[in-house]
């Protein structure tokens, strides 16, 4: 590698990869006029760094402004919340109390431990069989419960409608019933009184 | 570093949901950088803190705008270049960019008065773009391609101004600090 090929100035800011680096580091040991650029660099950024930093003459902070506030629900979630490590920390224990506490008292009940290790695979298998019949058969029985009480309440529903119609249809039957009573006794009437008037002019 | 950079994050999160005290904070990390940085552009501590200020209230008011927080510092010298050259260009109308020598300052510093003197001046001599490449790549420690998005230009420019920056101030400062060494 030439010296003109070397990006001294690029290794001295520290702008070269590892491998680039290296190949200028293997240079730098071979010769001495790259060495000796490289300890003016050195020497150059040992002055400029002399000039410290100054603190600034005063704090530069900004106040609160409304329109720029964040909404009620979203400051306590986030200051009082989410920033507050044992707040969390509270929330978190309570929700996985919570969660281990529904999960003890809804689960079936719990298989015995280990079976696998303990249990020979014959007996694992009849096991397996024993659990699927008994499960298919209370499935079952609570399927062929549903559908009895289903099919009762569509029985019950149409009896109901059944009675209603009829009870309609009675009414109706017996309003039409005494129409034609009251129609009849109107001919009767009538006739009768046809009969005594022509009996009187036969006369 | 890391762990840093992740609470940058999370406070220029907070400060884009309008948490003025978590920007606060942000502030405190990063104005004394950003006030030495322009100190050294403008070289003026009254305006360079006038430009400070200004320079965290623009940033806060276009905060929302920044795509990548991890380019916040970046992001934020970049505002302050562009504060800093417009106050140079309206104390300087006819569009050329000097900087008053500095007088008296180095004396209240606690380093040796030459050495500092020698450095302000050799930072004097440099152009403008030449010193704010030696202040962003010394001073503020940032790489080539930062720099070339602070600055808006390329980073084969940025090498340039550096080069010749470096070569200038090896001239004036490293037979002045082996001197003053010795």
């Amino acid at each position: 590698m030439s010296c003109s090929s070397v990006d001294l100035k690029a290794y001295f800011l520290g702008e070269l990869k590892a491998g680039e680096r290296a190949g200028v580091e293997k240079h730098l040991a071979a010769c001495g006029d790259c060495r000796e650029e490289m300890n003016r660099l050195d020497a150059t950024r040992a002055a400029l760094v002399v000039l410290a930093d100054e603190e600034p003459p005063q704090r530069i902070a900004f106040v609160s402004d409304k329109i720029f506030e964040p909404r009620w629900f979203e400051r306590i979630w986030f200051e009082r919340i989410w920033q507050s490590g044992p707040v969390m920390g509270f929330a978190s224990s309570a929700v996985l109390a919570g969660a281990i506490l529904v999960h003890a008292y809804t689960r079936p009940a719990a298989a015995p431990m280990n079976t696998a290790q303990t249990v020979p695979a014959a007996q694992m298998e009849q096991m397996r069989q024993r659990i699927e019949q008994e499960v298919s058969s209370r499935v079952g029985a609570e399927v062929t419960k549903a559908v009895a009480a289903v099919e009762a309440r569509q029985d019950e529903r149409i009896a109901q409608a059944v009675a209603t119609a009829e009870k309609r249809f009675d009414a109706q039957y017996r309003g039409a019933l005494a129409d034609a009573r009251q129609t009849a006794d109107y001919y009767r009437d009538q006739n009768a009184r046809f009969l005594v008037a022509s009996t009187r002019s036969g006369r | 570093m890391i762990f840093r950079e992740v609470e940058d994050r999370d406070l220029i999160a907070k400060s884009r949901r309008g948490n003025v005290d978590a920007y606060n904070v942000l502030v405190s990390r990063w104005e004394k950088r950003v006030f030495n940085y322009l100190l050294r552009l403008v070289a003026h501590r009254e305006d360079a803190l006038d430009l400070s200020q200004d320079v965290f209230l623009k940033a806060y008011q276009n905060l929302r705008k920044l795509d990548d927080p991890a380019k916040f510092p970046a992001w934020l010298f970049r505002i302050a270049h562009n504060e800093a050259f417009s106050l140079l260009r309206k104390n300087r109308p006819d569009g050329e960019l000097t900087v008053e020598p500095r007088s008296g300052e180095a004396s209240a510093r606690m380093y040796p008065m030459e050495l500092s003197l020698a450095v302000e001046g050799a930072l004097e001599r440099l152009s403008e773009d030449q010193r704010e490449a030696v202040v962003l790549k010394i001073y503020q420690g940032f790489k080539f391609e930062e720099m070339a998005d602070i600055l808006g230009c390329p980073v084969s420019t940025i090498k340039s101004r550096l080069y010749t920056a470096l070569d200038l101030l090896k001239q004036s400062l490293a037979p002045v600090h082996t001197g003053g060494a010795q």
